[in-house]
Formats: C-alpha cells, sequence, structure tokens
C-alpha cells in the first residue's frame, strides 16, 4: 500500500451566508494515484479544493500533508509545501510570454535582474521533458485553449508540485486535447506525483483514476477502487437516482412555416484590427432549437453581445429579431422586440445579489403594464407573479422576500429562467444556461427550454458543454475563430469527434455548406 | 414547495435583525468611547455624560435649537441616501450647499420679490432648481465617460467656495458690517416659526414639517415607484441594469437632479431659518454637506434610517453645548468621535460577522440533519 500524502479529517466548511459546503469530508490521497473527486456541480469539489489549496480555511477539521497537520494561511503556503492547481478557469496574462507566465513570483535572479536565459531554459526542458510541444516564448494570447492548460500545468511542475490538482480540466477541451491530457497525467504518476481530478464526466472519470471519491451535497459518499465500480453504480452515486440524456421524445417540433425568430446577416466585429467575428450568418427559426458549440473564446460571447445589444463596439451585419431589423437599437428596444436573454454570467450579468427574489423576478420587463399601477409599481401582482413562478420552476426557498444571494446557483439559474419565460418572447438566448448547477436543475432548465421551442420560441443555444448542445439541438453551428467552421442541419447524425474536429479548426465546410444555416 | 423553512426573526441570522444589533452595539461603543475621553478631559466625567444625553431635553428652547439644526441636515443626509442607492458617491452636497445658497440670497436680497408668503417658496425653488443642475456636473461625467465623481464633486467643491468668495467680496458684499458676507435678507424671505407656544418653544417651522414630507417621498420613491426600483437596480448591480435594458444614463442625470434639488433645498432652509445674510465660512456651517454622507451611511442609506441619524446627531451636539454652558472643559468634538465611531462600525463588513457566521454554522448544520432525518 502507498504511503498517504494528503489526508482530511471531519473537514467541514460553513460559507458566510449559511451555506454549508462541506460537511465531516474524510478522505485520504495515496502517493502516486490518480483519485478523482467526482459530483454534481454544487456537490462541494471546488471549496474541498479550495481548502486543500489553501484559499479557503475550512470552518473545522483537519488537514495533514506529509504526516503533519497544515493550517495553510492562503495558496502560497500550499504551492511552497509542493501543492499545485489548475484552476478551471486559468489564471494566465495573456499579454506576457509562456515563460514570463511561468515563473511569475518565483524568478531565477541575476542579482537585482530576472535571469531570462536561465528562465527560458528551464521552462523549455519542462516541457520538452513532459512532451508538452509548448514554445515557451510564445505569447499566452497567442496560444489555444489546449495549450494554455499545459502552461498551467507547467506553472505547477516548475514550483515543483508533487499534488496536483486539476479542477474540471476538460471542460474547455476537445475530446482529441483530452486524450493528450490524460497521456501526461499518467506519466506524471509514474514519476510519483499524485494527482486530484475534478471533473463531473464520468466516462473520463473511469477511464483515468486509480481511485474515486463520490460527493453528494456536500457530503462524501465514500471513496471507491475504480474497478470495483460500474458506470451504473457511479451515476446512482453522484445523483441518486438515473439521469435521462434523451429529449427527443420531449420536442414537438412545431411548425410555424419556417419563420425567423432570429436572423443574423454577415455579422463582422472588429477590435483592434482583428476580426472577432467574420462575417458570420445563420437564422434560428421559431420552434427550434440552434446550438452554437466551440471551444471558449472563439467569438460566442461576442456574438451573443452584438445579437443582445451590449456590445459597446460597433459591428457591421444585420440582425433581425422576429422580423424587425435591430440596427441602432439599444437592449430596451431589442428585448420589446421579442428577445429573452439568459445569460452566461449570472451572477455578474443575471441577477443583483442583493435584492430580494421579487424584485429580480421582474427586472427585465419591470416597465410592462401588469406589474405597474398609475404612480407606484403593483406590488401585490410583483408578489403574485413572483410566488408563480418560484411555484412554477420549483425554486427552493422560504419566500420570495429573501435575497437571492442567498440561494444555490441551481435556484438562481431558476429564478434567471423563469424571468426570461415569463417575457413571453419568441426569441429566447441561452448562454451556457446549466453552467456549474446541479444535474437536477440543469435537466429542469433544458426541459423549460424544450417546452418555450414547443410553444413557438426560437431558442439560441450557445454552451461549451457539447453533450448539452448535441443532446437539445436540432442544428448544430461550430464556431472557430470568429467564422462558423461547420453547420448540420441534423443535429442528431453527428458525432462529437467529428464536432470536436470543427472545433479545433482541423475541418472547415466549404461556403455552400455553411450558407445553409441561413 | 411543501414546507417553508422557519426563520426567527428575532436571531442574528436574520439579516435586518442583524443590521439593528449592529447599529445598537456601534452606538453603544460609540458613547462609550465618548465617556473615556470625558473621563480624561472633564472633572466630573458621569455628570458630563448624563448632560450630553439629557440635556437637551432640559429646556425646550435647547430641544428647539435642535429641531432647527437638523432640518438642513436632514435634506443633506437624504440626498446621499439617494445617491448610495443609486451606486454614486457623489460628495457635491457641500459645494450646493455653497453655491445654491449664495444664489438663493440674491433672491432672497430681491426687493422686487419681497412679497410675504411667496418669497421664501421662490427662494426654495431657485436652490433646488440651482442645486439639481449643478449636481448633474460630475453626474454626467461619471454616466458618460466613467469619470471618478468623488474626485469631480470634491474638486468642484472647492471651486465653488473659491467662487463664492469671490462673489461676494466684489459684487455683492455688505455694506453694514466689515464682515465678507452678503446684504440682509429681506424680512419677508425669512422662514419664521409658526405660530403658538408650542411651535414657538420648541422652533418649529414649516419646514420642519417639509422635512418630514422629503423623507417620506425620498422612501416612496426609493421603495414603491418605478424610477425608485430602477435606482436600486443600478445600485445594487450597473452590469445586470444594462442587461435588463436599463438606461443608466437618463437615470443617473434623474437621480442626481433630485439628490441636488434636495441639497439645495436644505441649503436654503438652513439661510432663511437660522441666518440673515450668506457668510459661508464664518456663520453658516460649513461640512454640512460632507455629514449628509455620514448620515445616510449611519441610516445605512435608508431615508428612515437617515431621519433618525440625523436627528440623533443633531441631539448630541446641542447636548455637547448644553454642557459647555457648566462645564468647558469639555470640547464639542467629542460629538464627532461618536459619530466616527458609530460609522466606521456601522460600515464594516468584518464587525460581529464571526458571531453571525458562528451561528450560521450551527443553524446550517442543524437544518442540514434535519432535512436528513426528513428524508429518511
Amino acid at each position: 500500500m502507498a504511503e498517504t500524502i494528503l489526508k482530511l479529517d471531519k473537514v467541514t466548511k460553513v460559507y458566510g451566508n449559511g451555506t454549508v459546503a462541506n460537511r465531516d469530508i474524510n478522505i485520504e490521497f495515496k502517493k502516486g494515484e490518480i483519485h478523482s473527486i467526482v459530483g454534481e456541480n454544487g456537490a462541494g469539489k471546488s471549496t474541498l479544493m479550495k481548502i486543500i489549496f489553501g484559499i479557503e480555511a475550512p470552518s473545522s477539521g483537519v488537514v495533514t500533508y506529509k504526516g503533519e497537520e497544515v493550517h495553510f494561511a492562503s495558496s502560497m503556503d500550499a504551492i511552497e509545501a509542493g501543492i499545485g492547481m489548475v484552476h478551471q478557469h486559468f489564471m494566465l496574462i495573456p499579454s506576457y510570454s509562456v515563460v514570463d507566465n511561468i515563473i511569475l513570483g518565483m524568478e531565477p535572479k541575476n542579482g537585482i535582474f530576472i535571469n531570462t536565459k536561465q528562465a527560458v531554459k528551464v521552462c523549455q526542458e519542462l516541457s520538452d521533458k513532459y512532451n508538452f510541444e509548448v514554445d515557451v516564448t510564445q505569447k499566452v494570447a497567442e496560444l489555444s485553449v489546449g495549450k494554455r492548460q499545459k502552461v498551467e500545468i507547467l506553472k505547477t511542475l516548475y514550483r515543483n508540485a508533487e499534488l496536483i490538482i486539476l479542477d474540471e480540466p476538460t471542460s474547455v477541451l476537445t475530446p482529441q486535447e483530452t486524450e493528450q491530457l490524460f497521456e501526461q497525467l499518467k506519466s506524471f504518476t509514474e514519476q510519483g506525483k499524485t494527482i486530484i481530478f475534478i471533473s463531473h464526466k464520468l466516462e473520463e472519470v473511469k477511464q483515468i483514476s486509480n481511485r474515486i471519491t463520490v460527493m453528494r451535497n456536500g457530503v462524501s459518499k465514500g471513496t471507491y477502487n475504480n474497478e470495483d465500480l460500474t458506470m451504473a453504480q457511479l451515476t446512482n452515486l453522484i445523483v441518486g437516482r438515473d439521469v435521462e440524456t434523451d429529449y427527443e421524445v420531449y420536442k414537438k417540433h412545431p411548425d410555424f412555416n419556417k419563420e425567423y425568430a432570429l436572423k443574423v446577416e454577415n455579422l463582422t466585429l472588429k477590435h483592434a484590427s482583428r476580426n472577432i467575428l467574420d462575417n458570420v450568418s445563420f437564422g434560428v427559426r421559431k420552434g427550434e432549437i440552434l446550438g452554437i458549440a466551440g471551444v471558449e473564446g472563439n467569438g460566442q460571447i461576442d456574438l451573443v453581445k452584438c445579437i443582445t445589444g451590449l456590445q459597446e463596439v460597433e459591428y457591421s451585419g444585420k440582425i433581425e429579431i422576429n422580423g424587425v431589423d435591430t440596427t441602432g437599437m439599444n437592449v430596451r428596444q431589442r428585448r420589446n422586440s421579442g428577445m429573452a436573454y439568459i445569460p452566461e454570467d449570472r451572477m455578474n450579468d443575471g441577477i443583483a445579489g442583493d435584492l430580494p427574489i421579487s424584485d429580480n423576478m421582474i427586472a427585465t420587463y419591470y416597465d410592462r403594464e401588469d406589474v405597474n399601477g398609475k404612480i407606484t409599481m403593483n406590488l401585490k401582482a410583483i408578489d403574485k407573479i413572483s410566488d408563480e413562478l418560484i411555484e412554477q420552476f420549483s425554486v427552493k426557498t422560504g419566500s420570495n422576500k429573501t435575497k437571492i444571494n442567498a440561494l444555490s446557483g441551481g435556484n438562481i439559474q431558476k429564478v434567471v429562467v423563469a424571468r426570461e419565460y415569463n417575457t413571453h418572447s419568441n426569441l429566447m438566448i441561452a448562454e451556457q444556461p446549466t453552467h456549474g448547477i446541479d444535474i437536477g436543475s440543469a435537466e429542469f432548465v433544458h426541459h423549460q427550454l424544450i417546452e418555450m421551442a414547443n410553444n413557438g420560441a426560437g431558442i439560441l443555444l450557445v454552451s461549451a458543454d457539447l453533450n448539452e448542445v448535441m443532446n437539445l439541438s436540432d442544428h448544430i453551428i461550430v464556431m472557430f475563430d470568429g467564422k462558423i467552421a461547420g453547420y448540420f442541419d441534423k443535429a442528431k447524425e453527428v458525432s462529437d469527434q467529428e464536432l470536436g474536429l470543427y472545433m479545433l479548426g482541423v475541418k472547415h465546410q466549404t461556403e455552400e455548406e455553411i450558407r445553409g444555416a441561413l | 414547495m411543501a414546507k417553508k423553512p422557519k426563520t426567527n426573526r428575532f436571531s442574528i441570522t436574520n439579516e435586518k435583525f442583524y443590521n439593528f444589533i449592529k447599529l445598537t452595539i456601534a452606538i453603544l461603543l460609540g458613547l462609550a468611547l465618548a465617556f473615556v475621553v470625558l473621563c480624561f478631559v472633564s472633572k466630573d466625567p458621569v455628570n458630563a455624560f448624563v448632560t450630553i444625553l439629557t440635556g437637551p431635553l432640559k429646556k425646550p428652547r435647547y430641544m428647539g435649537v435642535v429641531i432647527e439644526k437638523f432640518v438642513p441636515f436632514l435634506f443633506s443626509g437624504l440626498c446621499c441616501c439617494l445617491l448610495f442607492k443609486c451606486g454614486f458617491f457623489n460628495l457635491g452636497g457641500e459645494g450646493i450647499f455653497i453655491a445654491s445658497g449664495l444664489l438663493m440670497s440674491v433672491f432672497a436680497c430681491n426687493e422686487q420679490l419681497a412679497i410675504a408668503g411667496v418669497h421664501p417658496a421662490i427662494c426654495i425653488l431657485v436652490a433646488a432648481v440651482s442645486g439639481g443642475l449643478l449636481m448633474l456636473i460630475p453626474a454626467f461625467f461619471k454616466a458618460k465617460y466613467g469619470a471618478n465623481e468623488l474626485v469631480l464633486s470634491l474638486m468642484l467643491n472647492s471651486a465653488y467656495l473659491g467662487l463664492g468668495t469671490y462673489i461676494i467680496k466684489y459684487h455683492f458684499l455688505t455694506t453694514t458690517t466689515s464682515l465678507i458676507a452678503s446684504p440682509d435678507y429681506q424680512p419677508t424671505a425669512r422662514i419664521g416659526f409658526l405660530s403658538g407656544q408650542f411651535f414657538q418653544d420648541y422652533h418649529i417651522s414649516i419646514t420642519f414639517f417639509l422635512g418630514i414630507l422629503a423623507t417620506f417621498l425620498v422612501w416612496f420613491v426609493l421603495y414603491r415607484t418605478k424610477l425608485g426600483y430602477q435606482i436600486r437596480l443600478v445600485g445594487t448591480n450597473p452590469k445586470f441594469a444594462d442587461y435588463a435594458g436599463i438606461n443608466s444614463f437618463s437615470l443617473a442625470m434623474k437621480t442626481n437632479f433630485i439628490a441636488g434639488a434636495l441639497c439645495g433645498i436644505g441649503s436654503a432652509i438652513q439661510l432663511l431659518t437660522q441666518f440673515n445674510y450668506f457668510n459661508w465660512t464664518g456663520v453658516n456651517s460649513p461640512g454640512i454637506g460632507f455629514s449628509g454622507a455620514l448620515m445616510a451611511m449611519i441610516g445605512q442609506s435608508n431615508p428612515i434610517g437617515t431621519f433618525f441619524a440625523s436627528f440623533f446627531i443633531k441631539y448630541l451636539e446641542q447636548g455637547t453645548t448644553v454642557l459647555y454652558y457648566s462645564d468647558t472643559s469639555v470640547p464639542s468634538e467629542i460629538v464627532a468621535i461618536i459619530e466616527g465611531v458609530i460609522v466606521l462600525l456601522v460600515s464594516s463588513t468584518y464587525f460581529l460577522r464571526r458571531l453571525r457566521e458562528k451561528k450560521l454554522l450551527k443553524e446550517g448544520l442543524q437544518s442540514e440533519y434535519r432535512n436528513d432525518r426528513e428524508a429518511k
């Protein structure tokens, strides 16, 4: 039996708003293993990792590292002790070179100057040693997402990490890049390094782990050897029931004479002489779900901003919402043309955290007649609408006067979806609608989107989660480098491997094929 | 949802009750510190302390001074209250007290307007409109170009003070005294106390009721109207307001205009009730515009809270004044100590947080266990 490198004993974490993120967690991590922590979003995996990495202090419990009890005051302490973490959202400075990013904070010195030559040499050696194929003198901004992740891993290696935590490392990778990452992780363990692998993608976990710890609702449901668990058992442990992924049976495919809810023509967005969006054309018809797949940062965010009117930079091209040309229109005018929008960053864009749920429930239609009286707002109507929506969207809360901050991510998202649903718009833009929420809520949101499509809304689904796009969409567009790389008229007839090739920019459709999107 | 989780209103985990406890403890600590200071400076600290707390109650006239001084103070507080709610840290109130006050003084000295009853109304209107317009300057640059409204408003305050002094010195100087002050106001412009013994005793003029009305109106606008809804939304999360399609520029203009108008009214009321001429640095009280921000903070940006905060501080100030009649060793700045401690503690996010978190931890775990049991 290998020695224990890290041990958690009765670790509990309660956040300031009363959320119990972790309760009485006991886990032992063995040296040289790949240990996966699985669980739904919101099960407490990330918090647990923050505790190990010194970002959060546990409310109670003991963390033992290499046989000694530790109290990391910050991540600096953890790094010094030999723990490295690759965050889900990269912590890199795009305008710096790879070397600068790697050595930042631990620069090899030559007197008072940074010894650049030495730094480049060390970093390149490190990269070559593990076959990372990264040119360390390049700027991070010029690297692909997959390469950037390698830089993150190099950062931990440079700091001599023996225990490396990877938080959802594959969520931004294409299937091909994921394969490569796994090869490298295996080679790390051969050299005695320990990997903690956080994920909610079970196939991957089964493929790579030695042992698996399952978390649910902030509690550990036990640690298992990989070979002792079947896929079905694992799913059951995580969710507590079976999960469906085939939504096709719920779809009604209503016929609206192929009317457009959204029509985008020749949309081009230039910023700093770079084409962020390059001649993008597509249409979303009423009653249909159009999925946009792509690795994050290939223009999807800007595309949505252009459509919703939040884009500050001028774009060229034409966007029609429900047949209305939106040129020069602000957000309010576009919403009034029948547009609803579920934003990606719900905490910053989608809610006013310090205000009660009721205030958040009406925010995008606060000027509508049914919530306003002659002089005052109609508080009774607002109450009633809020309560009805809370009921209908099964938001877990004591009252509609609760500050929305106090809800869990899944419930906050339900409020956002409920509000946008209640605008009764014919165009729904759903941007990462289930990002970071629990499986139960995600399923619920998916059903709501399908329901809206069944009722005649056109839905534009933008998501980095390939499974989500494939399960929900009628048609799929893949974006790469600000362009449409591929259009698939029948979403069910394309494989994830195939989509992966388009996402990576390996394959490109012809102009002719892409024109089918409109 | 089947069951609603039970929440105890009088538990520290309840947000409103927590804020209330925080405020109470902050006030007590402020008073305690004041007492400590009194022990050093006064021969009879206990008596001094009691006098500060009860002094104004001794004579109606004392209380009258509190009420008289409190009203303009309140307007300044309401102005900041509105601004804070909208996410503006605009301290232009001080400058408006000067500039609008001076402009109003020109009207108050004007003989042609000397019609009883109408004259003060005209003066207040002039101050309100000019105050609103002046407040738009920093607001415009903030909303349009993202300039820092705090820096801008502070700079403007200095500019108004300099400009005001220049105007008085060279174009609007009194001829009757050697002060650097405006000529005396027309008697018709002054706002007197309401007739009746009670009103006379307690120095209550129509402005006192204006103050109450303004407090109610600010509360009403903030919590009952569409405008207030937008203000709170923008103040809580401007990005969300953008997303929801609120035109934050026009909203900023509206809010700042109303806030500036409140300050202008405050300035007019102060001058027309308490003074006979304009002399900012000497007799009229500099700093009142800034104090408004403190009152809004103590009142936790709630107009009604601001109302009581303003009254409380003016009451304490009068208490020290009364104390001064018998014990000259205690400086009037003692109130500033109390004020400072309260503001510091009330605005501190960390104060009492540990206690609350511990309680939350306990409650959180309990409800978790309860859920578990129910699940079984």
